[in-house]
């Protein structure tokens, strides 16, 4: 398999290429290891965002997400949790 | 019984159905493969002769290995049928080298260089589809590492895995009973 097909997997059509967002403190941070606090929870995990951490946004908060090489091909929303697991807490 | 693969294949179906039974054999493969050692569509698996039944557990041990498919000669559209007598070496020969001369035209017309006549048997084997084929404990290998990566790497789908919920936004609040039954990080 070609390494470029890893972030065309998607489903979205080959033309196209995959959805991200251009970082203007890409190279900052990699350099001086500063989060990118984004909200861009759709951008797709390029190659090149490997050893960033990144802030992303769950509607609430910022959650850290520090992308390794396996995570290249997803989306930054998927390593941010939106929802929190329900559990009973009984009352005093 | 036939078994193939410690797997028994039921005695009274068809054989496109029955190899079916075989993890990862779906009706495509099933028929692909049914293709590949001349079983007709109607043939029941007892009747199924001993040749079919070792080429067909040899070939689904091993796809990766497994030898290429003999290339029967096809006439061209300018064939004149020559004398019966003639063995089929000679008539493969005679059709390689018309393959080749064919190959070597067509190359020219292109302004490419011409063919290695080593470099084609290579190019014939990867298209062959059932080569990549992967059944029983390989394939269920694959789905149990491809969920154990996603939990590995913490996300959504990997999570939803652990929790025994269902990954692709189906609704929770009732039923959900495949994905309890199924979702498990080690399914098989």
């Amino acid at each position: 398999m070609r390494p470029s097909q890893a972030l065309l997997k998607s489903g979205r059509s080959a033309w196209k290429g995959p959805y991200f967002v251009a970082f203007p403190n890409l190279k900052e941070a990699l350099n001086n290891h500063v989060a990118i606090k984004t909200q861009a929870r759709s951008c797709t995990i390029l190659p090149n965002f490997v050893g960033i951490r990144f802030l992303v946004h769950n509607g609430k908060d910022y959650l850290p997400v520090l992308v390794s090489p396996d995570m290249v091909g997803h989306k930054l929303g998927e390593f941010s949790h939106t929802k929190k697991a329900f559990s009973y807490k009984s009352k005093k | 019984m036939v078994h193939v693969l410690g797997i028994n294949l039921p005695d009274n179906q068809l054989a496109r159905f029955a190899l079916t039974t075989i993890y990862g054999v779906g009706h495509h493969t099933s028929h692909r493969l049914c293709a590949r050692f001349q079983i007709h569509d109607r043939c029941k698996v007892k009747d199924l002769t001993p040749f079919q039944i070792t080429a067909l557990a040899s070939f689904l041990s091993s796809p990766k290995t497994a030898p290429p498919l003999p290339r029967y000669p096809l006439a061209g559209p300018n064939f004149v049928p020559g004398p019966s007598n003639r063995s089929a070496q000679d008539l493969v020969a005679e059709f390689n080298s018309e393959q080749l001369s064919q190959q070597r035209k067509r190359a020219i017309k292109k302004g490419l260089p011409p063919p290695d006549p080593n470099a084609k048997t290579q190019d014939l084997k990867a298209r062959d589809p059932l080569n990549d084929m992967r059944i029983e404990s390989e394939l269920r290998r694959e789905v149990r590492e491809n969920i154990a990566r996603q939990r590995m790497i913490g996300s959504y789908v990997g999570r939803r895995h652990a929790m025994h919920l269902p990954v692709r936004g189906q609704n929770t609040q009732s039923n959900a009973k495949t994905a309890r039954k199924l979702n498990q990080l080690d399914r098989y």
